[in-house]
């Protein structure tokens, strides 16, 4: 016991060679950078001592050819530097760095600059492959859980209203809770995703992967930083509403909580459209709070309202058509408009991918409108004259649920996808010219 | 933008410390007499879940590694958590003391988290050796809460438990090479000059 005490005594003592692993400290050209002219090097400073191999530093044009010499530390072993040759003004350039820190692990990371021209966020840098299909299921379970937390709120405080049991009280934080656990859960997972595609690193080397440019310079980036911070906060006002007793706490959760979804909005392709405007990004949020609103509600409809307080079917069944004909009239206004918006002609539903899964995305949600149609028109006036509801009414509000559900699936697949009309931008992904 | 790393880390240990003085105030006193003022039974509750709630900005603003990134919201969720079930316990929106067992739960899994992100061996650096020791205090600690489930009279969990925390914030004190604390800077060590 003593030897381990005396052990630990000199460990806390003497430090060794390094804490944790060497971080960037600073680039030149800077990260993300528009510069006038071309470099003749790049120059990666780090905060503590790092070894490397001659392909420590790697400069790709748009078409992939790389324009950059050995790499070189300088100093004291925090500089690495290489020389570039062949950078041209109005391009835009993709630097890949790896540098092994003292404590022998290896980090990594990618940042672009243009010369002349604003350059790419390094989600789009050369090699990266930009959303594949985990990408929109991670986008689709983060739609689901925002449903989950908004939407049930949404059906708690538009439509319920207090007092209501305790029994579907505690089922509704507790529903209100998951998501918010899960938005936060599968937001993480997407960004780490997506830096993993714009890193091309394998699963060990990503560990140690850089993420501050892809946190900081994209709007991806940004938009996960800002809604992990909104929705921590959302996710503590909820508990603390179960907890104290105080659903009107519930209030600014909700408020917020449809305020930072207009980070998907701004995150997503229609944040960097050519034609994106003001009209365009608002449209978009409101389509999405609006399909968010509708398909949680439900689910909360059918999973809390109708087994757990029979008493309050008839009003919340009620309450929600109501409010669900209002939210479908925006779901659909600004979905028109937006499809509208991104669509150069009619033509482009059928003779494009985006079109196509545009075309299928609008038969799901005629599919979910008129099976809510049958709600409106068959059991609401049943319940407005004060009848019973009709048997197998939570059966078909949970089919209406799992369609929708279905409709969040294809709009993840149209939010990480391009529209037709929109030419790539400026960028260093394959396709630009040299 | 960020504040430098021995400042947050400085930050979270004041929050510890006070994690476990108020949780051995309770134990040397005992439950009875802490109890008097109802309010003092959400102190560490409450300091719990504040703790959980402000270590998701350091998740997102530190992100110069993933793996740092990962365990820090692991850290933020767990805490968060554990802080509003304690409290729910305080309140009496859970009743059963198996509730405790999620003090267990969060133990095991910070422990995890520390044990995994810190790849080094024990002796190659002071923060290297502090995040193993951390790691397994967080692990065995976690017995403390099991006994407070299985024995909640049984004052030897309960001093246990608050001691974890005492022990924890002076490790998290001196984690930092840089941090002029208990040695001397490391000339490889992020920042020293």
């Amino acid at each position: 016991m003593r030897r381990l005490l005396a052990v630990a005594a000199v460990a806390l003592a003497f430090p060794g060679a390094a804490f944790a692993h060497a971080s960037l400290t600073g680039t030149t050209p800077p990260t993300q950078s528009r510069i006038a002219t071309a470099p003749r090097a790049i120059v990666l400073r780090f905060d503590q001592t790092v070894t490397i191999t001659p392909r420590a530093i790697e400069v790709f044009s748009a078409s992939g050819t790389k324009l950059s010499g050995p790499a070189t530390t300088n100093g004291d072993g925090r500089v690495v530097s290489a020389s570039v040759a062949g950078l041209r003004r109005g391009q835009a350039y993709t630097v890949r760095w790896r540098a092994t820190s003292s404590d022998g692990h290896t980090g990594s990371g990618v940042y672009t600059f243009g010369i002349g021209i604003a350059p790419p966020p390094p989600t789009e840098a050369f090699g990266s492959t930009g959303p594949t299909w985990t990408d929109d299921v991670a986008r689709w379970a983060f739609f689901v859980a925002l449903a989950l937390l908004i939407g049930t709120t949404g059906l708690r405080l538009l439509v319920l209203r207090e007092p209501i049991p305790l029994r579907l009280s505690n089922r509704l934080y507790g529903l209100t809770a998951v998501g918010g656990i899960a938005v936060l859960n599968v937001g993480i997972a997407a960004f780490v995703m997506r830096a993993a595609d714009a890193l091309q690193v394998p699963f060990v080397d990503l560990l140690y992967g850089d993420l501050s440019p892809l946190a900081t310079k994209t709007r991806v980036g940004v938009a996960f930083v800002a809604m992990t911070l909104g929705y921590a906060a959302v996710t503590a006002l909820v508990l603390l509403a179960w907890i104290l007793d105080r659903p009107r706490l519930l209030w600014p959760a909700f408020v917020v909580g449809i305020g930072f979804a207009t980070g998907l909005s701004l995150s997503g392709h229609q944040g960097v459209e050519p034609n994106s405007t003001f009209l365009t990004e608002l449209a978009d949020w409101l389509h999405l709070v609006a399909a968010i609103l509708w398909v949680g509600g439900l689910v909360a409809l059918a999973t809390c309202v109708w087994p757990l307080a029979p008493e309050l079917r008839r009003r919340a069944f009620l309450g929600f058509s109501r409010v669900a004909t209002v939210l479908v009239a925006v779901l659909v206004l600004a979905g028109t408009y937006l499809s509208i918006a991104r669509l150069a002609s009619v033509s482009e539903l059928w003779s494009t991918s985006y079109g196509q899964a545009l075309l299928v995305k609008i038969a799901i949600v005629c599919v979910a409108l008129a099976w809510g149609a049958v709600h409106h028109f068959f059991v609401r006036p049943r319940l407005e004259r004060g009848e019973d509801a009709p048997r197998g009414v939570r059966r078909s509000l949970i089919g209406e649920s799992a369609i929708a559900i279905l409709v969040l699936l294809l709009a993840a697949v149209l939010v990480n996808a391009r529209p037709p009309a929109v030419e790539p931008a400026a960028g260093v992904r394959a396709g630009a010219s040299q | 933008m960020a504040p430098r790393a021995e400042l947050v880390h400085w930050a979270f240990a004041a929050g510890f410390l006070l994690l476990g003085l108020i949780l051995l105030a309770e134990v040397i006193v005992g439950s009875e007499v802490f109890a008097m003022r109802p309010w003092r039974l959400y102190l560490w509750p409450s300091l719990a879940f504040g703790i959980g709630v402000l270590l998701w900005p350091v998740a997102v603003f530190f992100t110069n590694s993933t793996l740092h990134m990962l365990a820090h919201g692991s850290w933020a969720e767990v805490a968060m958590l554990a802080g509003a079930v304690e409290l729910a316990l305080v309140r009496g929106k859970l009743k059963s003391r198996w509730w405790t067992l999620s003090l267990c739960f969060t133990l095991l899994v910070s422990s995890a988290a520390f044990l995994i992100h810190e790849q080094n061996p024990w002796f190659f650096s002071r923060s290297a050796f502090l995040h193993h020791a951390i790691g397994w205090t967080l692990l065995v600690a976690a017995i403390f809460p099991l006994g407070q489930a299985l024995q909640p009279r049984k004052a030897l969990w309960g001093a246990g438990f608050a001691l974890t925390w005492v022990v924890l914030a002076v490790m998290l004190f001196c984690d930092r090479d840089v941090a002029p604390i208990f040695g001397h800077l490391s000339r490889f060590a992020g920042g020293g000059q």
